[in-house]
């Protein structure tokens, strides 16, 4: 898969730090203006819901697309992270905030946990494993009802609380603009977070677990510790996408962490291209939008997104990175001949 | 050959002793004891299948010995993860080329440096100054090694797309970035032309002057009687014979069974 | 009264195995020659279950001959999804780029059945599901003598084909060393093929028995598939025998834990002896361990 080669240096190593900023830059310009375009509250909804998808596109791309470990059960460590925080804020009175800290830590350990077999486990085996611990999760939250309240779903979850200063609220997160910049806010800190992480010597250590595992040995790196590492970090980010998920829709459902929720973040990130952290971001506003743009066609939106995905897989493996990449190479070549 | 090669007094480097290893019902090692001192060059030689691989592998670590020890500058290894044996100073090339295919030739090098990286962990997420001098230190000696093995033209070609040669001479740069005392080397003249064999040769000698010890796993008789000051002759994972490269073309047993004709 | 209930559960159990030993069978053997996952493998019994609840209801030949046509419609899925899918992504030598792609494939299949059939659940009744024979306080329907006798002859057949016939010899060749299947004399690219048309064949005919089971909606398959990974995991990835013991212990937890416990926690106990498995013999439970060639 030499085509993903190119995309990841063209959008990963090769931009420079001025590039960077500039790019950072506008994202934040982006994140302040898309909510004063979009302000009907249909298309404001669908912006937090792709600040959350982006958030847990960028975190399976962490663990599947750099550390290369074959996770479908990305969905566990979302409902996790949803059902954790709201417990505690519904049963025990907890502050949003500090179960908003438990509910990620709560899904990052559970990554950590399912990694331990992963350590021992490659590719199809981590695969179906991680597939069956999805199927587990979802059917315990449907299952302990005296808890969960089971399919009837848990109603009335509160927003984060207002943010205030000083007496005067600066924030108040039942507005829904003030709530996507807040989701989209911590996306962007994650994205560049990661962003940094995947630039430093852990980024060539994860790839080269994802490359070749008896080699990356030979080169004294740990990679059970890493693989670890990168469970960990890419489940606490679904853990946290799930604390925001519970507080804005305000109502959990088990079924909204079905395995075919982790099939769709999935997608998002192959469609993105895997591998790079920018492409998944793109792939999970892509595929977010596109089912609400299709909606006119009824049962049939669903055939067409599986049909997108299916030829973006034969077509272009590396994805919308991939695309962006040929046609940056093709502008640049131009340019020099 | 040379003064440490033979008479070096005290501990060797590595140290083996009855070691085994048996896949299924073959015995792939077994009894296998040596010494390699400080500084030398070690070969061993043999027909296909005679264990030479497997031998290399449980030096370095992929496997773990059925019976038998292995110390490495008295240290007993046996049992250590193939990964810490890095951090000891062992590091190895691999007869079947394993090097990460997506990432480009400097890469594969800079991957190398694992275990010598000097940034505090918060610079992992804050980018500061000892973070670039990192990064730039890195980068540079992996294009110093690079154009050790003559391959600095080649730094940006991502390792799948090198031709075989230039692959066998990125694995052995990438192996020099642990910073190796002890330098396994598995067939690296294997599908390689007389001129490449040629400047392997020439590095595997400027490498002990730097004072690595080395052991080399090859067919190319040539090569291993230029280069080695001992030599060690496997058969169906047994020693058959072990001594200097004059003894070795002498020894009648060894003749019979592997050199044949080829050297007298 | 309870050694009846266990004998009665025991030939639930059987049942319910052996169909899933049907689905199971085609993942390991898709699995065993090509190292890949169709995941629209469940779909495929979807499909079958549909093509003979049509066919039985619309040309009325009743339901032996429907078996027959799921599992046409199963093994022409076969042939299909290999050409469009796994024999050109094959020189991408990935192992998730056809997982994937098999994914939306699967995400296309079930909506476009829920575009044509609709959502809600058909009761598939056939001449059999009425007769019922009792035999010392148990009850066993005509339905399920002919589920447990068309698949133990199905796996029979299977099992001499792999063992004694010359494609079945060169199948297994090719699961175990790719190469020497070259070396056979046979196309290696045939015997893919061959191997997905045989694999959703099983699929299918597989769906044509479970549909009077399962509550049958265009999304039946999916929780039949997640067992039949688990299955395949148990049993040892590419393993026959074990798949086929694997298959029948599923079943019977199933039941028995429908009996005795409580039918939501089936899967939670499918899948913890699932990472049981995994954490003790990541390999399966008949085959031995081996040390990867460096
Ligand atoms: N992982 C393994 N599993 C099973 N058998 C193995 C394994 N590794 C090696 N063997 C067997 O052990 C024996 C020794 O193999 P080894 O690779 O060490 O030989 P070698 O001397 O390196 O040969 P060559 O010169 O061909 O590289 C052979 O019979 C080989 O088939
Ligand atoms: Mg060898």
């Amino acid at each position: 898969m030499s085509e993903t080669v190119f995309a990841q240096q063209w959008l990963g190593k090769a931009t420079s730090s001025r590039a960077r900023f500039l790019g950072y830059l506008t994202a934040v310009a982006v994140i302040v203006t898309l909510p004063l375009v979009f302000n009907d509250t249909y298309w404001r909804t669908n912006l937090t819901v792709c600040a959350i998808n982006v958030l847990l596109a960028i975190g399976l791309d962490f663990i599947l697309g750099y550390a290369g470990q074959l996770n479908l059960g990305h969905s566990a460590f979302y409902g996790l992270g949803a059902y954790v925080s709201t417990l505690l804020i519904v049963k025990l009175a907890v502050p949003f905030w500090l179960a908003f800290v438990a509910g990620v830590a709560f899904a990052g350990l559970a990554g950590t946990f399912l990694s331990l077999f992963a350590v021992r486990l490659r590719g199809h085996y981590l695969a179906i494993a991680s597939l069956g611990f999805a199927v587990i999760v979802h059917q315990i939250l449907l299952n302990w009802i005296s808890l969960t309240q089971g399919p009837l779903g848990i109603y009335g979850i509160a927003p984060p609380p207002a943010l205030v200063v000083d007496g005067t609220v600066i924030a108040d997160f039942r507005n829904l603009t003030a709530f996507f910049y807040l989701v989209a806010g911590f996306a962007l800190l994650s994205f560049l977070l990661l962003s940094q992480l995947v630039r430093s010597p852990v980024g060539e250590t994860l790839t080269a677990i994802r490359e070749d595992e008896v080699s990356a040995a030979s080169l004294g790196i740990n990679a059970a510790a890493w693989k670890v590492f990168a469970f960990g970090v890419g489940s606490a980010i679904a853990g946290a996408a799930g604390c925001f998920y519970a507080s804005f829709v305000g109502t959990l459902v088990p079924d909204a962490f079905f395995i075919t929720e982790a099939f769709n973040i999935l997608a998002m990130v192959i469609v993105g291209g895997m591998g790079t952290l920018i492409g998944p971001v793109f792939g999970a506003v892509l595929l977010t939008i596109l089912p609400e743009v299709l909606r006119g066609l009824g049962d049939l939106r669903l055939v067409v997104y599986g049909a997108a995905l299916t030829f973006v897989v034969l077509f272009i493996p590396g994805g919308m990175a991939q695309a962006a990449n040929a046609v940056g190479e093709r502008l640049w070549r131009r340019r020099s001949a | 050959m040379s003064a440490t090669a033979d008479g070096a007094a005290g501990e060797p480097l590595l140290r083996t002793q009855e070691l085994q290893k048996n896949f299924g019902g073959v015995k792939a090692v077994s009894e296998i004891s040596f010494d390699v001192p400080m500084g030398a060059i070690f070969a061993v030689i043999g027909p296909n299948g005679a264990g030479k691989s497997t031998l290399i592998n449980l030096i370095s670590g992929v496997y773990r010995p059925d019976a038998g020890s292995l110390s490495f500058d008295g240290v007993d290894l046996s049992t250590m993860p193939a990964h810490l044996r890095v951090r000891f100073g062992i590091a190895r090339t691999f007869q079947k080329i394993r090097l990460f295919r997506q990432l480009t030739a400097l890469d594969n090098v800079i991957a190398g440096f694992h275990v010598h990286h000097k940034i505090p962990a918060w610079q992992y997420l804050v980018h500061g100054a000892a973070f670039t001098a990192d990064r730039r230190r890195c980068r540079d000696q992996a294009m110093q090694l690079l154009e050790f093995v003559g391959m600095s033209g080649r730094a940006h070609v991502p390792a799948g797309s090198l031709s075989y040669g230039e692959q066998r001479m990125l694995e052995l740069a990438r192996a020099l970035a642990t910073k190796p005392r002890l330098l396994l080397i598995d067939e690296p003249a294997a599908g390689l032309n007389a001129a490449e064999v040629d400047g392997l040769l020439d590095r595997i000698r400027s490498l002990r002057h730097g004072g690595t010890t080395v052991i080399l796993v090859e067919h190319n008789m040539d090569l291993v009687m230029n280069v080695a000051d001992r030599i060690m002759v496997m058969e169906y994972g047994r020693r058959l014979f072990e001594g200097t490269p004059a003894e070795v073309q002498k020894n009648p047993a060894v003749i019979a069974a592997y050199l044949g004709g080829e050297l007298l | 009264m309870t050694t009846t209930i266990v004998l009665q559960q025991a030939i639930n159990g059987i049942v319910l195995g052996s169909l899933y030993v049907l689905v199971a069978l085609g993942l390991t053997l898709i699995y065993g020659v090509l190292v890949q996952i169709n995941f629209a493998h469940a779909d495929f019994v979807t499909l079958g279950a549909f093509a003979a609840y049509f066919f039985m209801h619309l040309v009325g030949l009743g339901y032996i001959p429907s078996i027959a046509v799921a599992l046409i419609v199963g093994a022409a899925m076969g042939w299909l999804i290999n050409a469009s899918i796994f024999t050109p992504l094959r020189r991408k030598n990935n192992e998730l780029l056809p997982l994937i792609a098999t994914i939306g494939v699967s995400v296309m299949m079930q909506n476009l059945m829920l575009a044509w059939f609709g959502p809600i659940p058909y009761a598939f009744e056939t001449e059999f599901s009425r007769h019922v024979i009792r035999f010392a306080g148990i009850f066993v329907s005509w339905q399920n003598v002919i589920i447990i006798v068309v698949s133990a002859l199905t796996i029979a057949l299977l099992y001499v084909f792999m063992k004694f016939t010359f494609l079945g010899k060169a199948l297994r060749a090719v699961s175990q060393d790719r190469e020497t299947a070259g070396l056979m004399g046979i196309n290696p690219n045939f015997l893919i093929m061959l191997t997905f048309v045989i694999a959703s064949a099983l699929a299918g005919m597989g769906g044509a028995m479970l549909a009077p089971v399962l509550v049958l909606t265009p999304f039946a398959g999916t929780s039949v598939i997640v067992k039949a990974f688990a299955i395949v995991i148990i049993g040892g990835f590419g393993n026959v025998e074990g798949t086929i013991l694997a298959g029948l212990i599923v079943g019977l937890i199933e039941s028995y834990t429908t009996q005795f416990l409580n039918p939501g926690l089936i899967d939670i106990v499918v899948f913890a002896l699932l990472l049981l498995m995994l954490a003790i013999r990541p390999t399966g439970l008949i085959s031995e361990r081996r040390e990867e060639n460096v």
